[in-house]
């Protein structure tokens, strides 16, 4: 099988801005194509992460960034799965290039979340909701998180201050990120004090709402050494859906979320603590506590100490650095986008062009996106450094060909 | 596969379900082979796959699992703010989300709560769907001591 590799990536800026959708997603693939062939030569099909048709009154997102990148006639769809859509679109492109389907696939996403205000978001994220129990409650994703938060703290010996420094912490990676919506550093006083959004989460426990793309180009380690650019290979990948409804859940195990990362590192043939830095789904601050339990970081009821460094948590914790982009909570989190902004600071550790945020050594990454709070439905990505073209028996030309 | 029982009077559609619910009865569905209740009925057990799925009473008391309170609701229900949302696990062992008729700094987990059903408010009404005008909204009740 063809190894799947990331070969280029671009995005948008991230935050409230006058563009729409489309355009967000022309200014990504910009960045992405700079000095490589335009996409009508690389891309043999497009897959668009999207949240909602509400923001812009627009579906047939595949369609419409596939016309708006000049590659026509290809097979182009919009993928859903609330805040895991952009990952499902990695997915997808990296199965369609490991089946040899194609040897180059856009895996893109795209949000305008700012269009309706807090309130249009509100409801367009409700949508993600169970109808009939959870919707029809007046639940919203802050509350819905808070449901897991309360019960976290409840069962282990996480505090409230413990959620804090979580945002403390990626705030503070994300004023490194020239990315990112937020650049300023944070203390955990302006999150305690923060407004409470849905107790015990508080308005800095929250990622921002915001507008922002994202492109990704996945294709054979063979075409991305023809094109002479840094590739990262992807070596696992895993999804799991587990139920709608939270009060349906282990609340505490975040079960869709393991059995998605169970995939991805048996893929990868790696283990937890292969794992040198890690982009988990901190839409809130607990997720990140939650799911760094649930990939197999820490122990069960220690992940709230993921905001220390490595040799200040407890044993049994692994010495993944969590978050170096800031983050959903302050790199931002335009939400269909997220997934392969996630994908992005990964290229950028592994091949050398994470800047003052670098982690020395960097060789693995493991993505989690997730959608519809906690593990609704969930997918994990392994990345690693160093993608070389397969030298076992060819499967593909060595051609760029559609 | 079939089940005859897929219509819109049956308690394991919505339709069926909230129509019981409305004259009184509160129905889960229940695995003949696990034993997990299903909240609303539905016609396959999430937890092992099993289409043996009874619908039977479920108790209307339980206790708080989980709890928060909604500080920016959804502009339909911006009047009702803050208001108290729990997780409650009845004494089925079954879950379901449900508001709470009480403060949040009032309840805490473990707190035992009855559930009742009313009518829908002008918010909710107003975020309903055509076929869902008539679903009453189950709301539970702090029980003392």
């Amino acid at each position: 099988m063809p190894q799947p590799v990331i070969a280029t990536v671009g995005a948008s800026p991230i935050g409230r801005t006058d563009l729409p959708g489309r355009d967000l997603f022309s200014v990504a693939l910009a960045e992405a194509f700079e000095g490589l062939p335009d996409p009508v030569d690389l891309v043999g099909a497009v897959y668009v992460g999207n949240q909602s048709e509400t923001y812009e009154h627009q579906i047939m997102q595949g369609t419409l960034m596939a016309e708006w990148a000049g590659v026509g006639m290809v097979p182009a769809e919009r993928v859903e799965g609330c805040a895991a859509a952009g990952a499902l679109a990695l997915r997808h492109a990296v199965k369609d290039v490991r089946n040899g389907e194609h040897d180059g696939v856009l895996a893109c996403g795209v949000e305008k979340m700012t269009a309706g205000g807090t309130g249009g978001a509100t409801d367009a994220l409700s949508a993600a909701f169970d109808r009939a129990i959870e919707q029809r409650s007046g639940v919203t994703a802050p509350s819905q998180y808070a449901l897991l938060a309360s019960r976290y703290l409840h069962e282990t010996e996480a505090t409230e201050a413990d959620l804090a420094e979580i945002a403390v912490k990626n705030h503070t990676n994300a004023a490194a990120n020239p990315r990112a919506q937020f650049s300023e550093a944070i203390d955990a006083e302006t999150v305690l004090d923060s407004p409470t959004v849905a107790p015990p989460l508080k308005l800095y426990d929250c990622a921002p709402v915001g507008d922002g793309a994202a492109a990704v180009l996945v294709t054979t380690a063979e075409i991305a050494a023809d094109l002479g650019v840094p590739a990262v290979s992807v070596d696992g990948v895993g999804a799991a859906a587990n139920n709608v409804a939270v009060a349906e859940r282990d609340m505490t195990h975040i079960e869709g979320a393991a059995a998605a990362a169970e995939t991805a590192y048996a893929e990868a043939g790696l283990a937890p603590e292969d794992i040198d830095i890690a982009e988990v789904h901190d839409a809130f601050t607990v997720c990140e506590a939650l799911l760094s339990e649930a990939v197999g970081f820490a122990p069960e009821g220690l992940g709230y100490q993921s905001h220390l460094s490595p040799e200040a948590r407890d044993d049994g914790w692994t010495d993944v650095e969590l978050s170096t982009s800031g983050g959903l909570k302050a790199r931002g989190h335009p939400i269909g986008a997220t997934g392969l902004l996630q994908a992005i600071e990964a290229y950028e550790q592994l091949t050398g062009a994470a800047g003052g945020r670098a982690l020395d050594g960097a060789e693995h990454a493991l993505l989690l996106n997730e959608g519809g709070v906690a593990d609704a439905v969930t997918v994990v990505h392994i990345l690693s450094a160093g993608a070389e073209p397969d030298s076992g028996v060819a499967t593909g030309t060595k051609e760029v060909t559609r | 596969m079939s089940d005859d029982r897929l219509t819109a009077d049956s308690p394991l559609t919505l339709p069926g379900f909230f129509d019981a619910l409305a004259d009184g009865e509160f129905l889960g569905g229940v695995c003949a082979d696990c034993g997990q209740v299903l909240l609303p009925p539905r016609p396959a057990c999430y937890a092992c796959g099993s289409r043996s799925i009874e619908v039977e009473a479920q108790p209307r008391t339980g206790e708080v699992y989980a709890c928060t309170a909604v500080h920016t609701p959804p502009p339909a229900l911006q009047s009702d703010a803050p208001y108290t949302i729990a997780v409650v696990e009845l004494d089925s062992g079954g879950r379901l989300t449900g508001r709470v008729d009480a403060q949040f700094d009032d309840i805490s987990i473990g707190d035992r709560v009855e559930m009742r059903v009313r009518e829908p408010t002008p918010g909710e009404r107003s975020l309903a769907l055509g076929h869902e005008l008539e679903w009453p909204v189950h709301i539970f009740d702090p029980l003392d001591g």
